[in-house]
């Protein structure tokens, strides 16, 4: 046996896979193959949350707290699995978990059950139902199963009364939602349950999540077509905006790209693709041809259907609310635009927010780049860290020694790399950015460096760094290479992790644009939660007021809190922003604390208007961006005010 | 205690609402009119419907109908949801608020102006809740 193979197959406590378990956050990276390592083929062939890696750490949490007994589908669960060792690589890469770990402990623990200790799960009536429309093994009432749902569909303080359905196409969708309406019970459709999970540990679960009934698991609605002729792909609402883009790429295409695990239909819904490349490929309605969907009667309808009412518009206002989406889109015919081979990325650091935004907000009403953004030092910092300590040291550096605090990031052609370097003194360039991501762990130890304090002591230390003789320094001491990157990841991890990094895509910033594998790592063994909006750009003070309340509220309460990004849209009319508040999930103080800024930030938000703030996004994204958008909302009164307390006192309750 | 729906159900509602609540206090002086739907009744899957007339806090009607529509007056707002909703919403379970705004229950015209009258609305739905104790299953 290898070193390797002595490392992995480490056995733990079931009690230490509980605490694995517990820093899990539900991103759902282990439902695809972003590494090129393959995928759990225990999920991909059952299905159901139970058989993927995130919901057996969700199962050892459920089965700890007692919530859920071992059922018989607990044996064919933990015997599914290979202990191939995939979900360690894609997992580790992320968040730095080892799943397998937990894999092994819950087969252990179930292994040494007794036989009495396995509950039999009888079928009901509304089980029988199900079963006719999508067959005996897609739908289920088994509570180990229902209980791998929790956190990403289900709350975590319910009973455990639902069924699982998993349709394989638009038909049966339609008959589950008329057996649903039938029978009187209430469903609910899950894609990725990434939105659902970011919401899960505040106050907000109460309005998102489904109380009890069906889970409609769309994972298998796994069409994927690429028209190259018509620079489009029809997509089923089982396929993850990083499927969808590998197809596209294969055409030198690429789609608007959402986070790499988003599903690409639920988040055409959600939030209409919120992206930075949103200015240039446009949001909303702009991401489709076509859609197929299928309303709460059960009725399957088309978008392109020219008889249908206008199904583009939405009642404007603050009161526009939606905590679940009015139809179900079950394939969506979505638009793809051409890549060039002159695309270049062009990062331009700032030390203040003023003058990035500034410059940002120019080019996006110019109409330069395809891709553009201010991001935080944070946002860096967590993206291009291996590991959660190399990102607190990688921003301390930044912040404390080169004052490298914003980038504006533009992906563009050489006519728009042109101009962006025509309006500023200096830029990042893709070399060294390169270097920044191959030697993220040793950038990371220049805190205590003479390099740094000689650095930090240049009048403009982002000028000496970027614009001078010091550039070459600091990437010789960087030491950058695949073999230094993988040297900080696990031992029995680390050759796989070298060939990774060696990949071109890898250090290759437009890639990393498109396929976003890297904002998951936000959530390593943490949650993160980023409210924010479109505002209207036209008040320059205005907006950056805005985010300076955001500031202030993670000031007040004591929690980890960053810009993340902001990013235009409509020519630069309106910015997106996303501010973003880290915390501990398994924390309920901190919990509250965060429902606290969610709401207050809603509140102080739609107070000073000119802004649609996430909660109004919700669900909007099917309709045109200029009904969402427009008109610009006045803030609202005092007298709207108190109504939009009472609608929140009404929907979340007392406690706030 | 009735059962949703019944002849019953209306001449208590009426009384409770006229006896028990402050025309100011618990309905804030609203004058509106209300059309609930309530479909796939069971157990045959039917629909009936509810009109409900406000005059400053004072209930002016109440009436139960079959099918999904009332000819006889037009409602200045109209709620259309499942059997399980309304059954939900009454037992408890489930706000009015939270009903609307997961889409459980419809409203016909501005949202806006049917989410003021949630409050309003609230000292309807506790008369109703005391009242209302059968359901079909």
């Amino acid at each position: 046996m290898t070193i390797d193979n002595v490392i992995a197959s480490e056995k733990i406590s079931f009690k230490d896979a509980v605490e694995i378990a517990k820093k899990g956050t539900h991103c759902g990276m282990c439902k695809f193959d972003f590494l090129g390592s393959g995928v759990c083929s225990a999920g991909r062939k059952k299905g159901f949350l139970a058989y993927w890696p995130q919901g057996r750490m969700e199962i050892v949490k459920q089965l700890d707290s007692d919530r859920v007994k071992p059922t018989e589908k607990l044996i064919d669960i933990v015997n599914s699995c290979s202990q191939c060792g995939i979900c360690d690589k894609q997992c580790n890469f992320t968040t730095q978990l080892r799943p397998e770990k937990v894999a092994k402990a819950l087969k252990e623990y179930v292994d040494n059950l007794d036989n009495s200790e396995f509950q039999n799960v009888p079928e009901d009536d509304n089980l029988r139902g199900l079963r006719e429309i999508v067959g005996e093994e897609w739908a289920t009432n088994d509570p180990v199963i229902i209980a791998s749902y929790t956190m990403s569909i289900i709350p975590r303080d319910t009973e455990l009364n639902y069924y699982v359905v998993m349709p394989e196409n638009t038909e049966q969708v339609s008959k589950i939602i008329k057996f649903a309406n039938k029978n009187n019970i209430p469903y609910l459709p899950r894609s990725g349950g990434t939105a659902f999970s970011a919401a899960a540990p505040t106050i907000l679960a109460k309005g998102l999540s489904l109380e009890q009934g069906i889970v409609i698991d769309l994972y298998r609605l796994r069409k994927l077509e690429i028209h190259p002729e018509s620079y489009t792909a029809t997509v089923g609402a089982g396929i993850t905006m990083f499927e969808m883009q590998k197809e596209a790429l294969k055409n030198n295409m690429r789609a608007l790209a959402a986070e790499a695990g988003a599903h690409v239909c639920s988040n055409i819904v959600t939030t209409g693709i919120i992206s930075t490349w949103g200015n240039r490929y446009g949001a909303f309605a702009d991401n489709f041809i076509d859609l197929t969907t299928v309303d709460d009667e059960g009725d399957i309808k088309q978008h392109s259907d020219w008889e249908r009412n206008n199904p583009y518009s939405t009642e404007p206002g603050f009161t526009n609310l939606s905590l679940t989406p009015h139809s179900i889109v079950t394939e969506a015919v979505v638009k793809l635009h051409p890549i060039f081979s002159d695309e270049e990325a062009v990062l331009v650091p700032f030390d203040n927010l003023k003058d990035a935004y500034r410059l940002l907000i120019k080019l996006g009403k110019r109409g330069v780049g395809e891709s553009l953004a201010v991001l935080s030092r944070k946002y860096l910092a967590e993206f291009l860290s291996p590991t959660l300590q190399i990102s607190k040291d990688f921003d301390y550096v930044c912040k404390n020694y080169i004052k490298l605090n914003y980038v504006v990031a533009v992906i563009c052609n050489q006519d728009d790399k042109k101009i962006v370097e025509e309006m500023v003194d200096f830029t990042i360039d893709q070399s060294l950015m390169k270097s920044l991501i191959l030697g993220a762990p040793r950038f990371s130890t220049l805190k205590d460096s003479e390099f740094m304090k000689i650095l930090s002591e240049e009048e403009d230390p982002l000028r000496a760094l970027f614009a001078g003789p010091m550039r070459d320094h600091l990437e010789k001491a960087l030491d950058p290479s695949p073999e230094n990157v993988a040297k900080v990841f696990d031992e029995d991890l680390q050759e796989f992790y070298k060939k990774v990094y060696s990949k071109p895509e890898m250090t290759d910033i437009v890639w990393l644009h498109a396929f976003r594998i890297l904002p998951t790592r936000m959530m390593r063994q943490q949650m993160f939660i980023g409210p924010g909006g479109a505002m209207w750009t036209g008040d320059e003070n205005h907006y950056l007021n805005w985010i300076q309340m955001f500031s202030d509220m993670g000031d007040k309460l004591n929690v980890e809190h960053s810009l993340g990004f902001i990013t235009p849209l409509d020519n630069g009319k309106f910015a997106y922003m996303e501010y973003d508040y880290y915390y501990d999930h398994n924390d309920p103080e901190v919990c509250d604390k965060i429902s606290k800024i969610v709401i207050d930030s809603m509140e102080q938000s739609l107070v000073m208007g000119k802004v649609l703030t996430i909660l109004n996004y919700l669900f909007k994204g099917i309709y045109r961006k200029e009904h969402v958008l427009y008109p610009i909302a006045k803030g609202i009164s005092k007298e709207e005010q108190e109504l939009f307390k009472e609608l929140l006192e009404t929907v979340l309750g007392e406690e706030l | 205690m009735v059962k949703f729906l019944s002849e019953e159900w209306i001449e208590i509602g009426k009384n409770y609402m006229l006896e028990k609540l402050d025309p100011v206090k618990d309905l804030k002086s609203i004058t509106t009119s209300l059309l609930g739907v309530v479909e796939h009744i069971p157990p045959n899957d039917t629909t009936m419907n509810f009109y409900l007339e406000l005059e400053e806090g004072k209930l002016t009607d109440f009436i139960v109908n079959t099918g999904d529509t009332f000819e006889e007056k037009v409602a200045a707002y109209e709620v259309r949801g499942n059997y399980g909703t309304y059954k939900s919403v009454l037992q408890g379970e489930m706000s009015l608020g939270i009903a609307v705004l997961k889409n459980r229950l419809k409203v016909k015209g501005s949202k806006m102006q049917a989410l003021k009258l949630i409050k309003p609305l609230d000292g309807v739905i506790i008369a109703l809740k005391e009242i209302t104790d059968e359901f079909e299953n």
